[in-house]
């Protein structure tokens, strides 16, 4: 498995795909076919709303003396026709807030606080949701391949107890930092807090009781692991109760983000503000489903390099050849995982992207055009540094195995492909520069370096920088194989038409972009996704099918990994993290001075942008912060590994029965 | 003679003689396809792995790396036309350091190679190399110094939002538009229709043409001065301006919004642009003190149509419609 045999290579990448499938489809699959599933069905539920209200008495608008039903218009959904969905007034109008509605501490701004509150709880909340996932698919592959490679089944059963082990630490860490924010927040903007809680009532009350079926999942799978994994029909029972663990930690993830996308993008009320009755239509606005694909991914990749981080540590400080290998090891089931996912991370960050436009226009030129534009530069700086950061580690990696010479030679042209598509996909449209160079340069666009400043050269790039990373990890799949099924020519022959295939298709598409009107080159990035994912899972096809019969160069030379390949782990996973933090920073402050965007007014001394510089002071604080946090939790989680066996002091006779 | 030195030699001499004997004929005043600096720098490449094979010399890593980099660092000073602002610069070659590292740290031997010859220098092996860089470091790090401390009387550089987010409605002689649905009243035809039209002559033919006409018109006699008879921000006053008067041809410009925002631009100018964008930094007059409303939609028709872009629409809809705000 994972380098050990081909079998497990394809029980993981199943996996794999099972997991995208089972977490991604639903919210992909589902908001492709709501659009006209939704138009009818609002029809509908409004003509329903209408007919109930008219039929209890008290209630019916022609009841004589009866309170009338005030209707008010959605600020989101809208009918089959294309007029604001109408619902039943069910709340109160958003409170305009004064200064009583807001507390302050003198040694820090209330925004601060908060903002530091919720981001650790986002850090170990995403840390939490995302190792229950490598558990179960860890555990799987555990499974799977107990019967043709029992050391390695018990090993993959060994490592995804223990990551379960220090989850369950973490897991009490997230519940301790989710009430500090949520005092922070009563606390310090109660006048909002009240507002909020009044729309997501039942919402928050069926957030705490799903934690409480968390919690209770996660204990059951956790310690009843070493008494299920005896029997295999227990061992089944408890490799299902994983996918409920994971399964009820989407849900309690996808309630938390509908708080934050109803801030953001809200629906289910009046410009006023008032709740329409409808609380699906709350949860469900614009952006919960890209929010929530986008976090699901985030989460794998960030819990993929903390793991690989703390077993990067523990490679480099490794005493004995065997924990360098097992920690090498770990180390590369971590990164593998971690790389899974940052591939279609940007994808899904496009997709947000899109919704965050159709929802506002003006919020969208806020974020990659107007105010924001800057940090989204930062952002791709950082996408940059995690690409080069993964690509170091695939290169270093192949190094070790035997046979990879073979493909070593082609890692310096991957290099300069990826340098090359980095400068286009971070090169601004707005350059920063003096007057003194603008005359110089004759305009505020570069005549050549300016054409990269478009989405056409951004989306060109960055779908040549992951098609290179699949690439690289194609070859690194292969690194030890000879390739012995008689149609390995022409197998060959139809990676290597992939790949030039999808890089001239890519490459065309961008060009023939800037000859497009703006809202048609939009739609190219489909094309060029489609592309780089037919390389992703067609190459990654036909490479494991001509893995049949095929010979090795030899087994991967575990505990060899360079220390370059091991710092890039340490890299990623830092710059992984703070990425997060940014990203979630601009989400949330592209608002600018609305608590919910064009409804609740943000009257506090709080309600102003940042600067770039002092965004990035707290950004890399809050960095820091989470990672000293990780180290405390890790140095817990392994507090229960040091037990020494426990041996009868000297002197103290022992028993017959048990002398050996 | 050690292989590496006779590789630099071939590097550094082929570097002067190619800059100073072979640059000024790949740059004619009127270049050409094979007659420009990137051929020329395609040839200076040619012509480093050329000879390097051709001697057998096989550089080492690290003076593989060192060739790598040097030739980015020339591509981006040098090459490269018209000059990248400093931050670009600083930005591009951060990027290219990166690569090389890259390429030099792909697996543990190439490192290892790559670190060889610094650590013998650092340790003494290599007693030339070692006293070249422990005098040059020192004077660098003063250079430096020096170059940082010196006072600079430049203007500082701002960070500029070009394409600042609209307010959600503008009102513009009385009448508030939202621009989020609002179009332009005489986009009443596609403009490809018009490809083969042109102002003036065809006016009286086809009404679009009549409006693209009149736009037109007003452009020339109001904006050109600024914005060039070319559109392409670089009228005869441009150069008087920081930030430049605003390029229409360049496809991050008009290519990339919607005719409202355009409309809301022009109508407040400058003065009325959000605190992000400095609207102390723009010259641009608020238009709708000195145009009619319908006479900044047809300047705006015929800005697109001379320069081939469409305005920007979001959803399937075109961007044809009726509309003239509301109240």
């Amino acid at each position: 498995m994972l380098g050990k045999n081909k079998r497990s290579v394809t029980a993981f990448l199943s996996g794999l795909v099972l997991t995208a499938v089972v977490y991604l489809a639903p919210g992909m699959v589902g908001d492709a076919i709501a659009a006209e599933a939704f138009a009818e069905q609002a029809f509908a539920e409004e003509a329903f709303a209408k007919e109930v209200l008219a039929e209890q008495p008290g209630l019916s608008a022609v009841d004589d003396g009866a309170p009338e039903i005030e209707w008010g218009q959605d600020v989101f959904y809208k009918d089959w026709e294309g007029n604001p969905l109408k619902g039943p007034v069910s709340g109160a109008p958003a409170p305009e807030l004064g200064p009583t509605d807001y507390n302050n501490y003198e040694f820090a701004p209330s925004r601060m606080l908060i903002w530091v509150a919720n981001q650790q709880h986002l850090y170990f909340g995403s840390f939490v949701l995302a190792v229950p996932i490598f558990c179960m698919i860890i555990e799987f592959i555990g499974v799977r391949t107990k019967r043709d490679d029992p050391i390695m089944s018990v090993k993959y059963d060994r490592l995804a107890h223990d990551l379960m082990k220090i989850s369950l630490t973490a897991y009490s860490w997230t519940a301790i930092l989710g009430g500090i924010l949520l005092f922070t927040f009563i606390t310090l903007f109660p006048g909002f807090f009240k507002y909020l809680a009044g729309i997501f009532r039942p919402v928050m009350h069926v957030y705490a009781l799903m934690f409480l079926a968390e919690s209770g999942v996660l204990y059951v799978y956790y310690y009843g692991w070493d008494r299920m994994s005896q029997d295999p029909f227990l061992k089944w029972i408890h490799c299902s109760l994983a996918v409920l663990l994971n399964l009820i930690g989407t849900i309690l993830m996808y309630l938390a983000n509908s708080w934050a996308t109803f801030m953001q993008a809200p629906g289910g009320i009046d410009s006023e503000g008032r709740f329409l009755g409808n609380i699906w239509h709350v949860i469900h606005s614009t952006l919960w489903n890209p929010v929530g694909v986008h976090r699901i991914l985030g989460n794998i990749v960030f819990g993929g390099g903390i793991v690989g981080a703390y077993a990067a540590y523990h490679y480099l400080t490794a005493k004995t050849e065997e924990d360098r290998a097992h920690y090498d090891w770990v180390c590369y089931v971590a990164m593998f995982i971690c790389i899974f996912g940052l591939i279609p991370l940007p994808f899904a960050g496009y997709w947000l992207m899109k919704e965050v436009y159709a929802f506002r226009q003006q919020m969208g030129i806020t974020l990659m055009g107007g105010i924001m534009a800057w940090l989204f530069i930062i952002q791709a700086v950082m996408i940059g540094l995690l690409f080069f950061a993964a690509n170091s580690y695939l290169h270093n990696g192949m190094a070790r195995v035997k046979g990879s010479h073979r493909y070593m030679k082609y890692c310096k042209y991957m290099v300069l492909l990826l340098i090359v598509c980095f400068t286009m996909w971070m090169t601004p449209h707005t350059i920063v520069m003096t007057p003194a160079e603008l005359k110089l340069m004759g305009g505020a666009q570069h005549p050549i370096v300016g054409h990269f400043g478009v989405m056409s050269a951004k989306n060109t790039a960055v779908n040549l920088m992951i098609t290179t990373t699949i690439l690289c990890f194609i070859l690194y799949q292969r690194a030890n194989k000879k390739i012995m099924v008689p149609w390995a020519t022409v197998g060959n022959c139809w990676i290597a038409a992939i790949f030039v295939g999808a890089a001239i298709n890519i490459i065309f598409l961008g060009v023939y972009g800037y000859f497009l009107p703006a809202n048609q080159r939009v739609g190219l990035s489909v094309p060029q996704v489609c592309t780089t994912l037919t390389t992703l899972f067609a190459g990654t096809a036909i490479n494991i099918s001509m893995f049949k019969d095929s010979e090795s160069y030899g087994d991967i030379q575990w505990g060899s990994q360079s220390k370059v390949g091991t710092y890039a782990v340490f890299l990623l996973a830092i710059s992984f993290t703070w990425l997060m933090g940014l990203m979630g920073y601009i989400r949330s402050s592209v608002r600018l001075f609305w608590h919910v965007t064009e409804v609740v007014r943000d009257n506090s001394v709080d309600a102003y942008t940042l600067t770039i510089g002092e965004a990035g002071k707290m950004l890399t604080f809050n960095t820091l912060f989470v990672w000293v946090q990780f180290v405390v939790v890790f140095w817990v989680g392994s507090l229960t590994g040091k037990k020494a066996p426990a041996e009868a002091p000297s002197g103290v006779p022992v028993p017959a029965q048990q002398q050996q | 003679m050690n292989k590496n030195l006779v590789s630099f030699l071939v590097f550094a001499v082929g570097l002067a003689v190619f800059h100073n004997a072979i640059f000024p004929i790949f740059t004619p005043k009127e270049t050409g396809w094979l007659l420009n600096r990137y051929v020329y720098f395609l040839v200076f490449v040619a012509y480093l792995i050329i000879v390097n094979i051709a001697l057998r010399l096989k550089p080492s890593i690290s003076m593989n790396a060192l060739f790598v980099w040097l030739l980015g660092f020339y591509f981006y000073k040098s090459i490269l036309y018209p000059p990248i602002p400093w931050t670009l610069f600083i930005t591009y070659m951060v990027m290219w350091s990166i690569g090389c590292f890259l390429y030099i740290s792909q697996d543990a031997e190439t490192f290892r190679e790559f670190r060889k010859p610094i650590v013998k220098t650092i340790v003494g092996e290599y007693k030339f190399a070692q006293v070249v860089v422990m005098t040059a470091m020192p004077i660098l790090v003063g250079f430096a110094t020096y170059n940082t401390i010196y006072p600079s009387y430049q203007e500082p550089v701002e960070l500029r939002t070009v394409h600042p987010a609209p307010p959600a409605t503008t009102k513009v002689h009385g009448k508030t538009y939202p621009l989020e649905s609002t179009n332009n009243p005489f986009r009443i035809d596609e403009q490809d229709n018009y490809k083969d039209s042109f102002p003036f002559l065809d006016a009286d033919k086809h009404e679009y043409m009549k409006y693209v006409t009149e736009g037109g018109t007003i452009f020339f006699e109001n904006c050109h001065y600024c914005h060039g008879d070319q559109l392409n921000g670089l009228g005869m006053f441009s150069h008087a301006f920081n930030p430049t008067p605003a390029n229409f041809i360049d496809p991050g410009t008009i290519a990339m919004l919607q005719e409202s925002f355009l409309f809301w631009r022009v109508s407040k100018g400058g003065p009325g642009l959000p605190n992000e964008s400095t609207p102390w930094s723009s010259a641009m007059p608020a238009w709708e003190e000195h145009l009619k409303t319908d006479e900044i939609w047809k300047v705006i028709l015929f800005e697109y149509w001379y320069t081939g872009w469409h305005p920007r629409t979001f959803g399937t809809e075109g961007s044809t419609a009726d509309s003239r705000g509301g109240e």
